[in-house]
């Protein structure tokens, strides 16, 4: 297929899931909008999808609401690190899917430095942020050595690696760190010098997080495609086969694609922790890692289109969350969109009738093209 | 004129899903009771033509008549209720199962609804052997069959199962010359008694031998219906291959000097339990091209795999240069300089879903002629590539084209343009040239010819005869794992006197066999 009808396809292709995914939420809205007339009921719908659509970015009267914006650019902060950690593990072609409990270790493992560690001044939540990182890379070495090594699935593993770090924090928590003059289970306060500057001072919690962010969405992409690691992972991702046979080392392929998956969750975590909070108290998966392997799938496992996916899934979050409030409609809602979307980017053969008339025609171009450049020469 | 075609394939087009044309407005008309040979080199579209026909695959556009209906053949189920069997190259057989066992799969006779009559199955595997006068074992178990044993099992299975119409795809290349004749006259039988077969080959002589007319195909389009006793073998090889000239590539007498490549001894069994290699010695020397000649599954495969790192030989050595090499990754081996053209290259040779860029700098990222620091110097890169695209005409749009959308020729370049370019010393080239164009494959060997002559030395595994006969300067002959002769000088071979040591009826004296370690 030529590159503009390949273009064309991804953009096609890309815009019907999503109406058939806005498509399915309406007509879920609608079933579950109050009224008892018909009409009733389909203006509380209507009001409903302006909610999820609109709101994130406006007012009612139509004038730009920072507030809700600054929103949805603070929920991007922590999908944005699971989206690059699953990017980078995908394309290497390891289903990795320990993000979601690489998240909450890096938080937890941030909080206790930015706790009980006593560093001057900006430098504690960089020391904190960073060793919260690192914990999650050594915790990725379990599911990647054990691939590489004994060709354990890191699928299984990973997976069941998210329920033992979510118990292990738990157990820890509940049994020596919990601050027990306290209603819910969560630590002592962050020492105030812990806690990442905002932003913009809105009570919105976009804390300069986000730019971290987006420069790590720029050395991630620098990483994947202008050094020669970023290129063995995205090979052995295409050919493991064919990486193998050109000499460069599987192992660490399998193993480094991981613990930077690992380290990029942990830092998500930490920087979520710090930018939003003053104490840490998840007691379950929060569900960034979860959401991030939605980013990824979206961004096509490329590390440019991180923010866009990151972004959008945000938006639909909080949109969600204003439908919730001013409309009455369940907020779970968005899992549903979440789901139909995912279940049409990832289906191979969504469209493909489509794409496969998009190659008849680019080849028959081609064909054509080559028999017109033949009758020139002759 | 029509009602005497059983099957008409009128205006057939495929394009695969990731672009590849296959076939293009191809005609195909069967005369009923004909043996009917569909001709064309590897890659001209004969096994997509063929699985449309099977309802393994579906046109993109045009029609096919069974007797002279439009039908709709989407899958080998239809196919079969339509009269229509193939008996495929690689048998589709249960190894596990009896001869029996396997003919009534999917259709097994039954006592009392649900048990299964075993009796009835060896019955009708017998009466069916009779009547087509083809001799099989009802109740041996089909691992335990000769191959040509195999080819009758698959027959009558397609049989048994009411075809009138049977396609038959390279029936012969995994048969001896025996069984070969054999084959020939069970089919000859099958045609008399009023069946159509369709066969499919590019063995001139046996095409000669047994056809009635013949369909050629050339770069997935039809080069025209000929009855085979109104063309000759000249013209059948021009309509095949595009022209006339038999390929020849001119080279000097080698002046082969230091040994790079030095192996002793090698013997390897196998998983299961079969010895694939057996006292395994030659060396290869600078500035020469040994070919390795011998039938597919004559331990060349394991042989390869040995040299680059796959596998690891349970007796012998390997040197390169001087230094044992064994147990060696393919990293240790290419920064040895050693380079493999790969025998299968979409497995092991690209990255199809990777840019042809990519493809090339997979051997030499790490080169620090490619990297400033710890980044990538893209216009180094880039340089790298575009040289070689040219150097090595590949046709393409861009170095960023992806390379598994080029021709299987095109795609081949790539691999030998990367596996050429980095300084090698030693190169092994394991069927370099198969099922590629004959430009791609003329540009190939002259490329490994100069290459020899600069002071690489080359090893060339291929199936391909006149492939070894015409590059190599020295040659070894291998069967049943074992090497069972050594040519110093391939000029005066023939290919009646190859054929007898590769097929193991002859075998040279251990000493002479030695003499290919110069020693």
């Amino acid at each position: 297929m030529n590159k503009k009808n390949s273009l064309k396809f991804t953009l096609i292709r890309g815009a019907a899931a999503l109406g058939i995914a806005l498509l399915v939420a309406f007509l879920l809205i609608i079933v579950s909008a109050q009224g008892n007339t018909f009409g009733a009921k389909m203006s509380n719908s209507f009001a409903a999808l302006r909610e999820m659509l609109i709101s994130p970015m406006f007012r009612k009267n139509g004038s730009f609401s920072l507030k809700n914006f600054c929103d949805v650019l603070a929920g991007m902060i922590p999908i944005l690190f699971t989206g690059l950690a699953t990017c980078v593990m995908f394309s290497a072609n390891q289903f990795n899917l320990g993000a979601e409990g690489g998240i909450m270790l890096g938080a937890f493992v941030t909080s206790l430095v930015a706790i009980y560690v006593k560093i001057p001044g900006p430098l504690l939540p960089i020391v904190a942020i960073a060793i919260g990182a690192l914990s999650v890379g050594v915790m990725m070495l379990i599911p990647s050595v054990l691939k590489a090594k004994l060709g354990v699935s890191e699928m299984v593993n990973s997976l069941m690696l998210n329920y033992v770090v979510m118990y292990f924090i738990n157990y820890l928590m509940n049994s020596y760190l919990a601050d027990t003059s306290k209603g819910i289970t969560q630590t002592y306060p962050y020492q105030s010098n812990a806690l990442l500057p905002q932003m913009i001072d809105n009570g919105s919690r976009l804390s300069w997080g986000w730019a971290v962010g987006i420069v790590c969405v720029i050395l991630v992409w620098l990483f994947m495609y202008r050094t020669r690691w970023g290129y063995s992972i995205r090979m052995a991702g295409i050919n493991a086969d064919f990486t193998k046979y050109s000499g460069m080392n599987t192992f660490l392929i399998i193993v480094l694609s991981q613990v930077i998956g690992g380290i990029l969750a942990g830092m998500g975590g930490g920087i979520e922790t710090l930018g939003r909070y003053t104490e840490y108290n998840w007691s379950s998966l929060p569900g960034y890692g979860w959401t991030g392997i939605t980013v990824a799938i979206l961004a096509g496992n490329n590390p440019a289109f991180v923010p866009l996916a990151a972004f959008f899934m945000s938006y639909l979050t909080k949109g969600c969350t204003l439908m919730a409030t001013n409309a009455g409609v369940p907020a779970q809602l968005i899992s549903i969109i979440q789901a139909v979307i995912f279940i049409f980017f990832a289906a191979k053969q969504f469209l493909s009738g489509y794409r496969q008339k998009l190659v008849v025609q680019s080849a028959q171009e081609e064909i054509a093209a080559a028999k017109a450049a033949e009758g020139g020469s002759n | 004129m029509s009602e005497e075609y059983v099957i008409q394939m009128n205006g057939i087009t495929k394009v695969y899903p990731n672009g590849v044309v296959a076939n293009q407005d191809v005609e195909f008309n069967v005369r009923k009771g004909e043996i009917h040979a569909l001709m064309g080199e590897n890659g001209a579209g004969k096994s997509t033509l063929m699985k449309m026909l099977f309802g393994l695959e579906q046109p993109t556009s045009g029609e096919i008549k069974v007797n002279g209906e439009v039908v709709n053949l989407s899958s080998p189920t239809v196919a079969i209720s339509k009269g229509i069997g193939m008996v495929h190259q690689h048998f589709m057989l249960v190894p596990s199962l009896t001869v029996a066992e396997n003919m009534v799969l999917g259709m097994v006779p039954t006592t009392s609804g649900f048990l299964i009559d075993g009796k009835k199955a060896v019955e009708i595997t017998e009466e069916y052997s009779k009547k087509f006068n083809l001799p099989v074992d009802a109740n041996a178990r089909v691992a335990d069959i000769p191959v040509g044993m195999k080819q009758k099992v698959e027959i009558l299975k397609a049989l048994v199962r009411g075809a009138k119409i049977l396609i038959l795809d390279e029936p012969t290349a995994v048969l001896t010359t025996q069984e070969t004749t054999e084959l020939f006259h069970e089919l000859k039988n099958l045609k008399n008694q009023g069946y159509t077969l369709i066969f499919i080959s590019h063995k001139l002589n046996e095409i000669m031998e047994i056809t009635d007319r013949m369909t050629i195909l050339r770069g997935g389009r039809s080069m025209g219906v000929y009855n085979t006793s109104e063309v000759d073998e000249e013209k059948i090889s021009r309509l095949m291959v595009g022209r006339d000239v038999v390929l020849t590539v001119e080279k000097e007498k080698a002046a082969p000097s230091d040994t790079v490549l030095k192996v002793r001894d090698l013997e390897y069994v196998n998983e299961w339990g079969k010895k694939m290699l057996n006292k395994v010695s030659f060396n290869v020397r600078k500035g020469e091209i040994l070919g390795i000649a011998g039938v597919e599954g004559n331990g060349q495969k394991e042989l390869v795999d040995m040299l680059f790192g796959f596998n690891t030989p349970n007796a012998g050595t390997i040197e390169v240069n001087g230094e044992q090499t064994l147990g060696m990754n393919q990293h240790q081996l290419r920064e040895r300089h050693v380079s493999l053209v790969p025998e299968d290259r979409m497995l092991y040779g690209i990255a199809a879903d990777g840019s042809i860029e990519e493809n090339i700098l997979s051997d030499r990222c790490a080169d620090p002629r490619f990297n400033k620091g710890i980044l990538f110097d893209m216009n180094a890169i880039h340089e790298e590539s575009d040289r070689l695209i040219k150097d090595y005409t590949v046709l393409c749009k861009s170095r960023d084209q992806k390379v598994g959308m080029l021709s299987g020729g095109n795609i081949q370049k790539v691999v030998v343009a990367r596996e050429f370019s980095n300084s090698p010393q030693l190169i092994i080239a394991d069927q370099p040239t198969r099922g590629i164009d004959v430009g791609a494959t003329e540009f190939i060997r002259k490329k490994l010819v100069e290459l020899s002559r600069s002071g690489i030395a080359v090893l060339l595994v291929s199936a391909d005869l006149n492939e070894v006969m015409e590059l190599s300067d020295s040659l070894i002959i291998m069967c049943g794992g074992e090497i069972s002769a050594y040519f110093e000088d391939t000029s005066e071979l023939s290919d009646e006197m190859m054929g007898r040591y590769m097929l193991g009826i002859a075998h040279q004296t251990p000493e002479e066999i030695r003499r290919v370690c110069h020693e």
